[in-house]
């Protein structure tokens, strides 16, 4: 704010307002942290909103020990690196064909994409159920990797259309006059220069798929296939009526890893969710 | 730049061409065709023309679903923009620290569904005490369990929906008005705007088209509202909180009614082609 418009009584709103949000934002996941750490006795005795009397750690230590949060967390990290690679693998190609090759159809192609970000996951998920059915394919990491790959396409094809489309031509030409085929150009000269494209579409991605909720619960029936977000819900089902100290431990494990990339990555994060949110 | 054979461009293609025509529009085309069948998921499939489209127009339940979509689609898309740009403009009215708040308020963001709701569940709980009915019984007020509670349910769910998800519009907006040319606004204040009509006469309208694009991604997102509502309240108490997406979930892998579920999904891809077309025929009528 420019110092010399806004008077005092605007800035002190300002920061107060400021404050009430961080509060609002950042209070749930504090409160869960704070409440994870508190011994029996304290969650008992205290007041929900009060911190713990001291640092106890044998919510976790339960948590891990009664659940199968452990393999539910390598579960979802199957689940996430599978599916970012398959994106990748897909995706990049495509935008590569689309956005450097000259062929007729290419602008054809991409609209047929772009289909893709109107149709709604739900109107998918009863013929998928049926297939998966056929080929036995529920409760297999597979089941779950698929869709997400699929529904992911043609946001991941568009990003990664619209950075290599301002590479310049004859940094290919010159490949190509090395001798250079097509698959040499896209592999050594085209994708590593898209690196930061890449990354933008991973973690674009991978929040989403972190978080995955639908596909999970439908195909992932079997206990030993859950992921995290499955997972957790079937432990707090069953453990949230009797010990809260350990439920609060599983959310906090849950969103744990989330937390420290993101803490790590923020500008990435943020900055990669809203472009792919608004170019879509 | 010209392949050497024309075969070349469908190399590349081929497979995510394969994949997405397999898992998306391939199920979609047989979401459709199942929408014309009476089917268990197991038995015998028989074709009864459009009988569940028929059906769909006396449904009370969708009908309930529809107006509480509704619902969630208006107060969740009002309530989303208004925090995300009431957080924006506060960030991009400071100097110093902007990041870091910035950092704070996306964390919701980042959360999975599963675990907002899990904590929103054990904040807003009566039996044990959970926090805001400490607080209510703290101001003297009878605590309410709101997630039970017919009339309080649905603007619940909608609200902790829109609490998610609305730190992903303040960093469009935040970007947005901190793309505003810094001239065109020191210019309003040379010519002796205050602050706020600067914000209101030269910013806002400088970013008129983010809105319609965050318009476009908050009704379609609300329109398939699914998580929050299904983890929560399962729909309930009654169906107050029952939206079209846990409808037709219930329908196909509760009721095992696969087509009259298909039905119900149908009816969910043309409601959304419907409202986005809308938005962006108004969109056009404002920048002309």
């Amino acid at each position: 704010m420019n110092n010399l418009q806004a008077n005092k009584t605007t800035r002190i709103i300002f920061s107060m307002l400021i404050v009430v949000f961080v509060i609002m934002q950042s209070y749930p996941v504090f409160w869960v942290t704070m409440a994870s750490l508190k011994s029996p006795e304290d969650i008992a005795g205290s007041a929900p909103y009060a911190l713990p009397q001291s640092i106890y750690f044998g919510n976790y230590v339960k948590a891990f020990t009664q659940s199968g949060l452990i393999r539910y967390f390598m579960n979802s990290v199957i689940v996430a690196v599978c599916t970012l690679l398959g994106i990748i693998i897909l995706s990049a190609p495509a935008a590569y064909a689309i956005s450097k090759i000259e062929f007729k159809q290419s602008g054809q192609v991409m609209s047929f994409f772009l289909l893709g970000m109107m149709i709604p996951i739900f109107s998918c998920l009863i013929p998928m159920f049926q297939i998966y059915n056929l080929f036995n394919l529920r409760n297999t990491y597979l089941s779950v990797i698929l869709p997400q790959v699929g529904f992911s396409l043609p946001m991941s094809i568009f990003l990664y259309v619209g950075f290599m489309k301002y590479i310049p031509n004859e940094l290919m030409e010159a490949a190509a006059i090395d001798g250079a085929g097509s698959f040499r150009i896209f592999s050594k000269v085209i994708f590593p220069m898209a690196k930061n494209s890449t990354v933008t579409v991973m973690i674009y991605n991978f929040v989403s798929i972190w978080n995955e909720f639908t596909y999970a619960n439908t195909f992932m029936t079997k206990d030993a296939m859950k992921t995290l977000p499955i997972g957790l819900n079937a432990f707090v089902g069953e453990m949230g009526r009797r010990d809260w100290g350990a439920t609060f431990a599983a959310i906090v494990i849950a969103i744990l890893p989330t937390i420290l990339i993101y803490f790590v990555l923020n500008k990435q994060v943020m900055e990669g969710m809203a472009a792919g949110a608004v170019k879509s | 730049m010209r392949p050497r054979r024309k075969i070349e461009p469908w190399l590349f293609l081929l497979p995510a061409l394969a994949v997405y025509i397999g898992v998306v529009l391939f199920p979609m085309a047989g979401t459709i065709g199942y929408s014309f069948l009476e089917w268990n998921g197991i038995g015998e499939k028989k074709f009864i023309g459009f009988d569940n489209y028929v059906r769909m127009f006396t449904d009370k339940t969708l009908r309930a679903a529809f107006f509480n979509n509704l619902f969630f689609m208006l107060v969740g898309t009002a309530f989303q923009m208004i925090m995300g740009l009431l957080m924006a403009t506060l960030l991009s009215g400071i100097r110093k620290g902007s990041n870091i708040f910035r950092v704070l308020y996306f964390i919701p963001c980042i959360i999975s569904s599963m675990a907002i709701c899990k904590i929103f569940e054990k904040l807003l709980s009566v039996q044990p005490r959970g926090v805001i009915s400490v607080v209510m019984e703290l101001l003297n007020m009878k605590p309410i369990a709101f997630l039970s509670e017919f009339k309080y349910a649905l603007t619940c769910v909608t609200l902790i929906d829109g609490y998610k998800f609305c730190g992903l519009y303040m960093v469009i907006f935040y970007a947005a008005l901190m793309n505003v040319p810094q001239e065109t606004v020191e210019a309003a204040y040379i010519d002796g705007c205050s602050w706020m009509q600067a914000y209101f006469k030269v910013k806002l309208p400088a970013i008129k088209n983010m809105f319609f694009i965050v318009l476009v991604i908050l009704v379609n997102g609300c329109l398939k509202g699914f998580d929050v509502s299904y983890i929560l309240t399962g729909g309930g108490p009654g169906n107050a909180t029952e939206l079209v997406a846990t409808y037709m979930y219930k329908t196909a892998f509760s009721m095992s009614n696969f087509g009259y579920g298909s039905t119900l999904a149908v009816f969910i891809l043309i409601e959304s082609l419907i409202a986005v077309g809308i938005v962006k025929m108004i969109q056009k009528k404002f920048s002309d």
